[in-house]
């Protein structure tokens, strides 16, 4: 049995600068002859990363926040030695400033509903003891015990799970399907090729809770009739796949996996297939193709994967977040998950709130719930000085949703209603200092990267659409290529062979949508309001409002920028390279954005640097 | 059966097939440029896209990839698929914007220019793929694939490095629909033992070949050439010929076979090889395209050849005059003293050619003209009525002028006179020779040959089918020079003899044979190499002679050293006492 201990340190974001604070901890509590009474663990990640790195220690629950090596001997001395909490290093309320010592305290994690991240930063993920210790396995236990692979599927299918990959299929639905389909081998796949930038749901899940991925899939082995299962994995998570693999192993050790697992006489093996980091393998066909060892590459599926996938063989592909759900499902019932959400989409969904806002992280939230909840309560709106004027949702094939629609309450039908989509969960707070040509520019050069090249629509049509759009924020375009990209995009949409080219147009159809005016803008009056699309814009000082502060001075890299104190500055053209860097440090609006065109009229000012 | 609807009209369809392959079996028109009937449907270029509508929901869908499910309804000219393939082919002409096959289609649809800006005019490349999945589904040869993706995607060998994995087979030529690939021979002798460039495996190897059925050239074919890489191992490239022939005769199993078979009389017809006039180079036979044998004439004027059957020159225009020179190699000293008896014969009819073909002037040197066979006379009266010019004499020279006319000197005996023509073709009336290999043959069946290289028959008047070797007979040209009708009796009779060999059922020998007294033979092999009729065999180490075989000529039971060899009824006792009983009576 694993010794005993009276506190443990707990530390997530063991990724950067944070790699040290473990050891640090331990040698202090060495030397403090503690070892035997204090454990520091390494945990999976918090979510809040825009406080990280955070350390809690338990059994009491103080949560500090920023915690840096040289604040170690302080914590140690103080709550450990001590009893007390640090007040320096707590979560400050940044309305009151007021300190919050707990955690479950703290507004962020308030509002959301912890489910399938129900132990990513509680447990050590490198130990099975700790994941059975809050019930682990018992799923896996009850369903090969007491349950038929029908009642199983069943059960899934009353809970109302759908795909967390981003389409969002009936899980209960594909089981069946797989169980049902010819073949005597059958595969479960898990879908870890987390390939959104900015997204790491799965990332986190995978290295902080491996568990529960690898039970959700041997539930899902018993249901479907398979005895192997893959984790797809991408090899830029190092971690990730180190995690898995010592799961995999201690499962192997504790008779979870392998041989007649529990007595049951169910045999479930899996293993883990490393992707190279394509984004289109995150496709379910181009996945298979990859994971067989060929160039992934989507094919049309007209005949389902759970008819005849991996190899041929009836294969049934989830989302590891799908999967992770699966043994909370099975233990609290299908009833009290079909009881969160909204009336077509049950459950939580993890997502990473990333982008132009004060509390950036990894949240789980309950279906339904309203963007503008997401983005202001657990968010805590944009920072200072800013509005927000969209949330893009989905991932890089999302769409953009206005300001004035985000009281939409997050769920499938919802998101794609508003020409976005669920996705595999991004979600990027964009601020007035955004500008919507610029995002589509940016997602499609993404896509045009991560474009397989196999089907000419995608191909071809991205390539188009990304020129369309450079020409525009160059100023180069005319009005009649608003309608050529239109066009383009609904072709790309309608003819694509994958998911991942239908998608593809999502970016510019949405911003389109909403965002018209802007584009026009744009190719009419040459002039980007966003002060984002340079070629267009020029920053230039309004003498009333300048307070002569010069800091504007010292953050511009061009030393552009003259004035002596309390003077009204000046800008000079000539040298500016329009990163408003001023426009975003000036704490007095004084520094404005005219379209490049107006320079010329502006009245002839020398510059003294 | 299936039962679909489309553009209006009820279609049955079977379960394999693809909404493409209905409308392709309707005659119903959908444009295509990465299908192809051989492979897999790869659903990449787009273009084949239809509106489907199941279950009350319409899509897009290729119809190359999509099942031509029950109760489906499609259209392949609604204004989405219109719209659709619009653009796709704007698409493609900016890419490739001088490609005619891109050209057509999107004018088809309504594209004349390039919508958008062209980064490399002279691109072909639409990367639909078919020379890849050729080269890899079919050839198996594995050696081209793309590289890079997105719109950087390319297609070549791998790091688009030459590579000698290639086998220069040119299924990609010949699959890809824009024409983007070229075979190039890089180095002479790379691929030097092989044909390079797309030769079709399987032809019919001539107009008038009997049977009339195509033959596969094991040295081009990519499954044949694929098994050789494999080191005798069955590949499974290719079959293209297999997968499309409807009467399912294609089978790659046929090999040439070793039959072992028991007889008891053999006919030798191995007939004849043409002479090489290269071997007496005052012909200048290879110097010029224009100067060839007879056997090459026959193939330039036979309808199945490359000409179609006219009589041209090598930059294609018709000869104005035509030289044939006679015993070309015959009734020559420094080559063959026979006359090779066809060649009169022969000449006289590539003149008749010549003449009836393109009215050239056509100059016969010949030396003396052999007719004798019936009916042969009377041709050579109507060729000298046709205008032929008779020169008797032997050709001697043949040069090769600078301006590529060819000069003809001789001498016509005649006018006793010398005389040189220049002619735009010469044909040279190449002799006939015993094969190169018949002294093997020789060896074999224990036959004679003459002086000039021809197998012995056994009697040059009498017996002349038979050979000295019982049961083995001749039939034409392998015994000598002859025409047609010539063989056609000459084998009639050695059929015949055999006949009556198979008729009689048993054979009766002369009882002079040899016999081999197995206790005195040493198994010295000495009777083996002197035995004139292939008798004497050894089994179990020592000598044993076939008594059907044996003619009693006592050659072994001289030379055996041993004195273990003895010829039955012509023993020395015998011998000796014939002597006694002769000096006794005396």
């Amino acid at each position: 049995m694993a010794d005993l201990y009276r506190a443990d340190v707990l530390i997530s974001c063991l990724h950067g600068q944070s790699a040290d604070l473990a050891p640090t901890f331990r040698q202090e509590i060495e030397r403090r002859g503690m070892a035997g009474e204090v454990r520091v663990v390494e945990t999976g990640c918090r979510g809040f990363c825009s406080v990280g790195p955070v350390v809690s220690i338990q059994p009491d629950g103080e949560f500090y926040v920023n915690v840096q090596p040289a604040d170690v001997p302080e914590i140690v001395e103080e709550t450990l030695v001590k009893g007390r909490p640090v007040q320096r290093l707590t979560y400050k309320e940044p309305t009151t400033r007021k300190s919050i010592t707990k955690y479950d305290d703290i507004p962020f994690y308030g509002k959301q509903m912890r489910i399938v991240f129900r132990n990513t930063g509680l447990i050590d993920p490198q130990s099975i003891d700790e994941y059975i210790a809050v019930g682990g396995y018992e799923a896996l236990g009850k369903v090969l015990t007491s349950m038929t692979p029908e009642e199983v599927i069943e059960e899934v299918k009353k809970s109302g799970l759908r795909g967390r990959g981003g389409a969002g299929f009936r899980t209960g639905r594909k089981w069946e399907s797989t169980r049902k389909a010819k073949g005597d081998v059958k595969y479960v796949i898990a879908n870890g090729d987390e390939g959104d930038p900015g997204a790491f749901m799965d990332r986190s899940l995978m290295e902080g809770d491996p568990h529960a991925v690898l039970e959700g899939m041997a539930i899902a082995g018993f249901a479907v009739g398979a005895n192997q299962g893959y984790v797809y994995v991408r090899d830029e998570y190092p971690l990730a796949v180190k995690n898995l693999n010592l799961a995999i192993q201690q499962a192997h050790e504790y008779g979870l996996l392998g041989e007649d697992i529990l007595g049951s006489g169910f045999a479930f093996d899996i293993g883990i297939v490393r992707g190279a980091g394509a984004f289109v393998c995150g496709e379910s066909s181009a996945l298979m193709q990859s994971l067989e060892g060929k160039v992934g590459e989507p094919r049309s599926k007209h005949v389902h994967a759970t008819d005849r996938g991996l190899w041929d063989r009836p294969s049934c592909l989830n989302n590891v977040e799908t999967l992770a759900n699966i043994p909370v499902i099975m233990l609290r019932g299908a009833e009290w998950f079909a009881s969160i959400g909204t009336e077509n989409s049950k459950g939580t969904k993890g997502f990473c709130l990333v982008g132009k806002i004060r509390n950036p992280g990894l949240i789980e939230v309950p279906m339904g719930m309203t963007l503008k909840e997401i983005i202001y309560d657990i968010g805590g709106g944009p920072p200072r000085g800013r509005k927000v004027k969209a949330v893009q949702t989905g991932g890089p094939s999302g769409g953009c949703i206005p300001t004035s629609r985000l009281d939409l309450a997050v769920d499938y039908e919802t998101l794609s209603q508003a020409g976005s989509m669920m996705g595999s969960g991004g979600m990027i707070a964009l601020d007035d200092r955004t500008c919507m040509v610029d995002i589509s520019r940016f997602f499609l050069e993404f896509l045009k990267d991560e474009s397989c090249g196999k089907c000419a629509p995608c191909r071809e049509g991205i390539k188009r659409m990304l020129e369309i759009l450079t020409a525009i924020s160059n100023g180069d375009a005319k009005m009649g290529d608003i309608d050529t990209l239109e066009t383009l995009a609904k072709t790309v949409q309608a003819a694509s062979l994958c998911g991942l080219g239908k998608s593809a147009p999502n970016p510019v159809l949405s911003t389109l949508q909403y965002f018209r005016q802007e584009y026009e803008q744009h190719i009419t009056e040459k002039f980007c309001p966003s002060g984002v699309c340079r070629s267009l814009v020029a920053y230039v000082v309004v003498d009333d409002k300048c307070k002569g502060c010069g800091l504007c001075i010292k953050v511009c890299s061009q030393e552009s920028i003259a004035g002596s104190a309390k003077q009204p500055h000046v800008i000079d053209q000539a040298t500016c390279i329009q990163c408003g860097a001023c426009f975003d440090a000036c704490r007095f609006d004084a520094i404005q954005v005219i379209p490049r065109s107006q320079v010329e009229l502006l009245p002839k000012q020398e510059v003294h640097a | 059966m299936n039962k679909l609807i489309i553009d209006g009209a009820e279609y049955q369809a079977q379960d394999d097939q693809t909404i493409l392959d209905v409308c392709r079996q309707n005659g119903i028109e959908i444009p295509t440029l990465c299908y192809h009937p051989a492979m897999e449907p790869y659903g990449a270029c787009r273009l084949c896209t239809v509106e489907v509508i199941r279950h009350g929901w319409s899509n897009l869908h290729t119809a190359c990839t999509h099942p031509a499910w029950d109760g489906l309804e499609v259209k392949t000219q609604s204004p989405a698929v219109y719209d659709v393939r619009r653009t796709l082919m704007g698409l493609f002409l900016s890419r490739c914007p001088h490609v005619p096959v891109i050209q057509n289609l999107a004018r088809q649809y309504g594209v004349t220019e390039p919508p958008f800006a062209t980064d490399d005019p002279d691109q072909k490349c639409i990367l639909c793929g078919l020379c890849v999945r050729v080269c890899n589904d079919l050839v198996k040869a594995n050696v081209i694939n793309f590289s890079d993706r997105g719109i950087d995607r390319q297609v070549g060998p791998p790091f688009l490095e030459k590579t000698r994995d290639c086998i220069g087979c040119g299924a990609c030529t010949i699959v890809c629909p824009t024409g983007a690939i070229d075979i190039v021979l890089e180095e002479a002798g790379v691929y030097a033992e092989k044909p390079l460039g797309p030769t079709a495996a399987i032809y019919v190897p001539s107009l008038q070949a009997v049977p009339r059925v195509p033959v596969i050239d094991t040295d081009s074919c990519i499954r044949f050439r694929q098994q050789d890489r494999s080191n005798g191992k069955i590949a499974d490239a290719c079959g293209v010929c297999q997968t499309l022939c409807e009467a399912n005769a294609i089978d790659f199993d046929q090999q040439d076979e070793i039959l072992d078979l028991t007889v008891g009389s053999v006919i030798v017809a191995t007939g004849f090889e043409m002479w090489d006039p290269k071997k007496l180079s005052q012909y200048s036979y290879g110097r010029s395209p224009h100067i060839i044998t007879g056997m090459e004439f026959e193939r330039l004027s036979n309808a199945g050849g490359p000409t179609g059957g006219q009589i041209l020159l090598s930059d294609g225009s018709k000869p104005k005059r035509v030289a044939i020179i006679h015993c070309v190699g015959s009734r020559d000293h420094n080559a063959h003293a026979y006359c090779s008896r066809i060649c009169c014969m022969y000449s006289l009819k590539h003149a008749h050619l010549v003449r009836d073909k393109t009215g050239a002037e056509v100059y016969e040197f010949y030396m003396d003209m052999r007719a004798f066979g019936k009916g042969y006379e009377e041709f050579y009266e109507r060729v000298q009525e046709e205008g032929v010019t008779m020169v008797r004499g032997r050709g001697a020279v043949v040069d090769v002028l600078p301006n590529g006319k060819l000069r003809v000197k001789g001498e016509d005996a005649d006018l006793g006179k010398l005389l040189a023509v220049d002619v735009d073709m010469v044909v040279l009336s190449t002799a006939i020779e015993a094969p190169h290999d018949a002294d093997k043959i020789s060896a074999l069946f224990g036959l004679g040959r003459t002086a000039d290289g021809w197998f012995a028959e056994a009697h040059p008047k009498l017996r002349p089918v038979e050979t000295n070797t019982d049961g083995v007979f001749l039939a034409g040209c392998a015994q000598g020079p002859k025409d047609v009708p010539d063989t056609v009796a000459h084998a009639g009779a050695a059929s015949a003899a055999v006949l009556g060999l198979l008729d009689r059922g048993e054979v009766v020998i002369a009882p002079t044979v040899a016999e081999v007294n197995r206790d005195d033979c040493v198994g010295c092999g000495d009777c083996l190499l002197v035995c004139p009729y292939t008798a004497i065999t050894r089994v179990e180490g020592k000598a044993q002679i076939n008594a059907a075989l044996c003619k009693g000529c006592g050659t072994c039971v001289a030379t055996c050293p041993s004195g273990a060899i003895m010829a039955l009824h012509f023993t020395d006792d015998q011998i000796v006492a014939q002597i006694d009983g002769v000096l006794a009576w005396a």
